[in-house]
């Protein structure tokens, strides 16, 4: 599944926030009406990118399938309180799929394997920023985060690949926190000018 | 967690990334409610995090879709938001005026199905007396619509119920009622209105992520002697849970929220969704 109508199917282009974006918003609104048909063509069109950004961020297949299971579904349940006017249909959706994935993260982490797995984060992090910049789909995204300075990519990388909290990050970089914050908010910022997303 | 307290700003990053947990959103979510710029300026970053996720499609499982559309047939949808079009994403309280309208609108019809034209269940109205609604003010009836939606429900199960809801209406009313909002990490928002005169709080939460019959959700009050249950929620009606009432509560403590086993359990056994201070 997933391969139908690839045409028009993720990664977006340069034109990410033009015509797609906005029949993606249509179809949203045809999903809130409880479309089945809609929410099969928007599930042609987005569970590639939620696979992808879950998988990266949970790691395990089988857990990254139950997360994209549950982001659809949830993308099905609240599809009428999407607000065009607050942002990209696509960026709602993300969002939900990776507020998601953390969530997935951090409740493993919490559970007894914690202590063992901090002990393995200082090896497995390098491995997240690599294989990120090794693998993007997207010419533009890799481009573009290859403008960032070196502290930025680790800090965004680290929390959104990585699924870790600024603390998190901080104490992966052995940076302060207030110096982990400024560079994820510019980091970003530089990465949206460069995208030209979200103007 | 309260050693240093980052500014604010700095940290619409953050959580564009959903880097921030615990104590550090709910107060970056209490300045974003007030601060429309950083409302902008999340939004453009939010966009340019969803480009770093969509940046790598994996085609998932082809089985995947069918679960997804077994799992969809039988899931309710949120009753389109006259109440809310803002983004999810915003504290209730920034919100709370558009549930005057919402409280009386119709609901979603049978079985999940979006309502069409009709009328959903009838009789949706205002479910407190007009003299409470006075003493409330402008901000007080609103909440009250939000509670009564659920409170009528109870009403129906619980001919009992009335001592209940005249303690809720203590609260609400307390001068020293304060409100509290915040993202569950779930999904769904949480409002508490806590009087610390009072000892109690009520709880209320919209959109909470649906659980399977063996499981609820349950209030704690995280104490500096320990955890202790403040409850089981009941469950959603029109995407609402609540209202749920706890006592023997301090200001300075805190509430949290945990999916536990349906029959509750003495101390939390899964990760807190949400933690709030009092």
């Amino acid at each position: 599944m997933g391969i139908r109508d690839r045409r028009v199917s993720v990664p977006p282009g340069p034109g990410w926030a033009d015509a797609p974006g906005a029949d993606l918003a249509a179809l949203l609104g045809r999903v809130a009406r409880g479309d089945a048909p809609a929410f099969r063509a928007l599930y042609d069109r987005v569970a590639p990118a939620v696979f992808g950004s879950i998988r990266r961020v949970v790691r395990d297949p089988s857990q990254s399938e139950e997360v994209t299971q549950e982001v659809l579904v949830e993308i099905w349940r609240t599809a009428s309180r999407f607000d065009a006017g607050k942002g990209s249909a696509m960026a709602w959706m993300m969002t939900i799929a990776h507020r998601r994935a953390v969530d997935r993260v951090r409740s493993e982490q919490r559970s007894a394997e914690r202590e063992l797995r901090a002990a393995s984060h200082a090896v497995a992090y390098d491995d997240v920023a690599e294989e990120v910049e090794a693998t993007l789909d997207g010419e533009r995204v890799r481009r573009c985060l290859g403008s960032l300075t070196e502290l930025q990519r680790e800090a965004v990388t680290l929390a959104y690949y990585g699924g870790y909290t600024y603390r998190q990050v901080a104490g992966l970089l052995g940076a302060p926190t207030g110096t982990v914050n400024t560079r994820m908010r510019d980091g970003l910022i530089r990465l949206r000018d460069c995208l030209g997303a979200g103007q | 967690m309260r050693t240093r307290r980052p500014e604010p700003h700095t940290l619409s990053g953050a959580y564009a990334l959903d880097a921030l947990t615990g104590a550090d959103l709910v107060r970056f979510e209490r300045h974003l409610a007030r601060c429309e710029q950083c409302e902008r300026e999340i939004a453009g970053l939010r966009e340019t995090a969803a480009r770093l996720g969509a940046a790598a499609p994996a085609d998932p499982p082809a089985r995947l879709a069918e679960q997804v559309f077994a799992a969809t047939a039988r899931t309710r949808q949120l009753p389109p938001a006259s109440r809310d079009r803002a983004a999810p994403r915003l504290p209730l309280l920034a919100r709370l005026p558009r549930y005057a309208g919402a409280a009386r609108s119709p609901g979603p019809g049978p079985d999940g199905s979006p309502r069409g034209g009709h009328a959903g269940r009838g009789g949706r109205g205002r479910a407190w007396p007009p003299r409470l609604a006075l003493a409330l003010g402008a901000a007080g009836l609103i909440l009250a619509g939000i509670l009564g939606v659920s409170a009528r429900s109870a009403e129906h199960q619980l001919a009992g119920d009335q001592q209940r809801s005249h303690t809720i209406a203590a609260i609400l009313t307390a001068p020293d009622a304060t409100i509290l909002t915040a993202r569950v990490s779930d999904g769904g928002t949480a409002t508490v209105v806590m009087s610390g005169h009072e000892h109690a709080l009520v709880f209320v939460a919209d959109g909470l992520r649906p659980l399977p019959a063996s499981r609820r959700y349950e209030l704690w009050l995280l104490g500096p002697r320990g955890d202790k249950s403040a409850g089981m929620l009941p469950g959603a009606s029109s995407g609402m849970t609540g209202p749920a009432l706890a006592s023997g509560v301090r200001t300075g403590e805190r509430i949290g929220l945990s999916v536990e086993p349906a029959a509750g359990s003495p101390h939390p056994t899964s990760a807190m969704l949400l933690v709030l201070a009092l």
